[in-house]
């Protein structure tokens, strides 16, 4: 593995546990940002169509 | 969520449902970094009318107080809620042993780490197997309890298969 590929993975290992030991309530929040963009890419054409297949 | 938790709770104060536990994705989010989804999964233990278990008093009391349903789903405080009866005996132990907690002053349940590991294995879909290996990685699983409910609930041999599927060369 390069050098590159193995910083990409370690910050990406640190902002995964960064995110993780917030508490619940932040999460929760977190969730419900996530949940209406997944509900507006849904509810977008593209969305649609791929759900369409 | 604390809208939704304030009704959920009112709902056992008022005996619609009995204990209650938060399993699901979002049961995940208490151990685990936030990942998406659409919907809340509160498990129940349940009164059963002779042998069928009906969901409609939930539904009944919750329409009652102006709250839509959306196919299996009742939308409470902005997240589409789905009530889930603890049909086996995994089910039935993760919610006896879920764990307190609260969200903004709200108490509320929430299953054990190892549970919602054992459910996610026991219901097996892509989703579900990311999420063991999320809770894997996280290094927060108790190696003993996980092995104790696997063991209990005949899912050893599944757990082997998933690890010689997902886990071999790590």
């Amino acid at each position: 593995m390069s050098e590159w590929m193995r910083k990409i993975l370690e910050s990406k290992r640190a902002m995964r546990q960064h995110l993780a030991a917030l508490p619940f309530a932040e999460k929760l929040q977190i969730l419900e940002r996530l949940r209406d963009r997944q509900q507006a890419i849904l509810d977008s054409p593209l969305g649609r169509k791929s759900r369409r297949g | 969520m604390k809208a939704t938790l304030i009704v959920i709770n009112k709902m056992q104060a008022d005996g619609v449902i009995g204990h209650y536990a938060i399993g699901g994705a979002v049961g995940a989010t208490f151990y685990l970094e936030p990942v998406a989804t659409l919907d809340i999964d509160i498990f129940i233990s349940f009164q059963t009318t002779g042998s069928l278990i009906s969901l409609s008093p939930i539904y009944d009391y919750l329409t009652a107080l102006g709250f839509q349903t959306e196919k299996e789903y009742i939308k409470i405080g902005g997240w589409p809620v789905q009530f889930l009866p603890a049909g086996n005996a995994l089910l039935e132990e993760a919610l006896e042993q879920a764990v307190e907690t609260s969200v903004d002053e709200v108490r509320t349940r929430v299953m054990t780490a190892e549970h919602l590991v054992a459910i996610a294995l026991q219901t097996g879909r892509a989703k579900d197997f990311s999420r063991i290996l999320q809770f894997i990685e996280s290094g927060l699983l108790i190696s003993g309890k996980l092995d104790s409910i696997l063991s209990r609930h005949g899912l050893l041999a599944k757990w082997e298969q998933f690890g010689n599927k997902f886990l071999k060369g790590d």
